[in-house]
């Protein structure tokens, strides 16, 4: 991979604020289906030859409250995550966590198969499988 | 109530860390994090998706806490990665804890992915209101 640039925690420290300055300014426009630097949750996308996997990093949400939907071609990941209350008054040092409703779309492949998708809730990842057409799969064709 | 307390945060790059005991496997995601102090103490959010418990680690040592977890995910055989918005699955995050902090009593729970910690203040260090008497 070409993470190279990535690699040093002094950019995962830019990262990090970057993420924070760009949430102060999240009112300006910005490309369609959003790709705001903040997004949550956020997002890791691979193929093997039979599935298209999607990995959502989207910690301490109740699965009951999160809902997946296949349209058209359109993945979409959408729910709410509350702000944790505590129990007494005090006060707050730090807000970085994300808080209050979301949704993520993400285009899938052509080959990708709707009827055929699992989902799974685990360690606050949502980890889904979506299986691609049998007329997709790799194959090699003998020669005769 | 007391404003001396410290939790801040300290610096996390590989420069400090060098002379550390501990031993850093590579880069890291500095973790999102709720901080909220009450007269009881402090209780810490972080948000560390894919994180087991088994594969997280908190530690106080100098007065210092560090937390640190690694994510795993279960994939297929043969995956290729397209598009990768957390590119290393390390989290580590330390912060300094002022001395009126009770360490010893530190509790600490993980849940879907977010980890949560109380740190409660010393007994003594709890501020306190103190009645005056008319006489």
């Amino acid at each position: 991979m070409s993470d190279l640039l990535f690699n040093t925690s002094l950019f995962d420290e830019f990262d990090r604020i970057q993420r924070q300055m760009s949430s102060l300014f999240s009112g300006l426009p910005s490309s369609i289906r959003a790709s705001r630097l903040s997004t949550f949750p956020q997002i890791n996308l691979g193929s093997t030859d039979d599935s298209v996997e999607i990995v959502a990093f989207a910690p301490g949400i109740d699965p009951a409250k999160l809902e997946l939907t296949v349209d058209k071609g359109l993945l979409t990941i959408s729910g709410e995550r509350e702000r944790v209350q505590p129990e007494s008054e005090g006060r707050s040092y730090a807000q970085e966590r994300f808080v209050g409703a979301f949704r993520r779309a993400i285009e899938l492949p052509r080959d990708a198969d709707p009827d055929n998708v699992k989902a799974r809730y685990a360690n606050g990842c949502l980890t889904i499988s979506i299986g691609k057409r049998e007329t997709s799969r790799p194959r090699t064709i003998t020669i005769q | 109530m007391n404003t001396q307390t410290q939790l801040a945060e300290r610096n996390t790059g590989t420069v400090a860390r060098k002379g550390d005991t501990q031993v850093q496997k590579g880069p890291a995601i500095v973790p999102a994090v709720d901080i909220y102090e009450d007269v009881h103490g402090i209780t810490l959010w972080a948000d560390l998706p894919g994180v087991s418990r088994d594969r997280l680690s908190v530690h106080v040592q100098d007065g210092n806490l560090l937390i640190e977890g690694e994510a795993l995910i279960d994939t297929p055989e043969g995956l290729r990665l397209h598009h990768a918005e957390i590119r290393e699955p390390c989290f580590a995050r330390a912060f300094s804890l002022s001395a009126d902090f009770d360490i010893a009593k530190i509790d600490a729970n993980l849940s879907d992915g977010v980890l949560k910690l109380s740190i409660p203040r010393r007994e003594e260090a709890r501020p306190r209101r103190i009645e005056v008497s008319v006489g």
